[in-house]
């Protein structure tokens, strides 16, 4: 009887341990597989890759919008150094987000038409970095993360400006 | 020795079995789309205002991970996702379906059609989605859901899908969206009109 009832409680312990490890890492899992995935497929770390124009065939991640253009920029902060970040000027809809290996959406700036953020550069500093009197500081929560910028950018006549313009933008690690 | 290796299988046992079951709860095992997305649900069209947040649920977090990797946060857009016709049918590629709305409470919207893999259809037809900039300004909107082209009007091809589900995009929403969704977020009407092959 006694061997029963501590073979449930092990069995309960584990299965409970079993299902929070498995929670808590999933998010993680999923997005290191991305990552390294867009590593793969020549995505630069500290530099914006332009996903080519989104179709069935060129489609690599789930749920792409065609209607929109992906700018892509790893990043990797375990060499320390702070990323500076901006987006070249656009016309139309344009964000910058910042999402961290456990896949958050930390910060969104909104960087089109006549949008305040439009044109500036942002710091984009590591976990635990010291604090500095910085308005354009970001702070990750991680030292490891994706920051995409998405351009609306429904026809071809828009993703071919895209491709103009975004070459000025910019995810350069500085290191001291 | 041996009632030592016992309860080591248990835990074994346990411990996969508690991984396993986390999947499942989290509908990586068991869902062929979005529609585990049902925080907030407006005439069948579902979503979940956690997305791409820190505060999100495990279960949640895992989910999303999985359908809607580098989703943002409600305060830049939202997302949500039909997958039932009116009648509660899964929405099948081989039928034609009406769609229509008016525009939303916010700076751009788009409907776009995956199939069961949560990827684009396999298709040439070059109707992926309908967005805001091509029904313009008018304030109502119709489009056809099938996988052949119709002979007029906005179009999302369902061609290379066996099942699929539609997401609506909502960006830049109002606060009012955020805030009141049930009230403020017009939710496309779907009907189902016929299917290839049926009598």
């Amino acid at each position: 009887m006694t061997r029963l009832v501590l073979s449930l409680i092990v069995f309960a312990f584990a299965a409970a341990a079993g299902h929070m490890f498995v929670l808590k890492k999933t998010p993680s899992v999923i997005m290191n597989k991305a990552m390294t995935a867009m590593d793969q497929r020549g995505v630069e770390t500290h530099g914006f890759t332009l996903s080519p124009r989104l179709t069935p065939q060129t489609q690599t991640v789930v749920r792409p919008s065609p209607d929109l253009a992906y700018s892509i920029c790893l990043f990797d902060f375990s060499q320390g150094g702070v990323l500076h970040v901006s987006a070249a000027a656009y016309d139309n809809y344009a964000s910058i987000s910042f999402f961290d290996s456990k896949t958050n959406n930390f910060a969104t700036l909104r960087v089109g038409e006549n949008e305040d953020n439009a044109g500036k550069t942002f710091r984009l500093y590591p976990p635990n970095s010291k604090a500095r009197d910085d308005p354009s500081r970001i702070d990750a929560p991680t030292s490891s993360g994706i920051i995409l910028i998405r351009r609306l950018a429904p026809r071809s006549a828009d993703y071919e400006q895209v491709v103009s313009i975004s070459k000025a933008d910019q995810c350069r690690l500085e290191t001291t | 020795m041996k009632a030592i290796l016992s309860y080591i299988g248990i835990g074994i046992t346990g411990c996969l079995l508690g991984g396993v079951s986390a999947l499942w709860m989290s509908g990586l095992l068991n869902s062929k789309s979005g529609s585990v997305l049902s925080q907030v649900n407006i005439e069948n069209w579902t979503s979940d205002w956690s997305i791409g947040s820190a505060a999100a649920d495990g279960y949640t977090r895992a989910r999303v991970a999985r359908y809607g990797l580098l989703g943002l946060a409600k305060s830049e857009a939202v997302y949500f996702i039909r997958s039932v016709d009116e009648a509660g049918a899964p929405l099948q590629g081989h039928c034609s379906y009406a769609l229509s709305g008016t525009h939303q409470d916010a700076l751009w919207w788009s409907i776009t059609l995956y199939d069961e893999q949560s990827r684009l259809p396999m298709n040439d037809d070059q109707a992926l989605s309908i967005d805001l900039t091509q029904v313009g300004p008018a304030e109502n909107w119709q489009a056809v859901v099938s996988p052949a082209r119709p002979k007029a009007g906005h179009w999302i091809s369902s061609r290379g899908a066996a099942t699929f589900d539609l997401m609506l995009r909502i960006y830049q929403p109002s606060n009012l969206i955020i805030t009141q969704p049930e009230k403020t977020v017009r939710a496309p009407t779907l009907r189902k009109m016929s299917c290839e092959g049926a009598a």
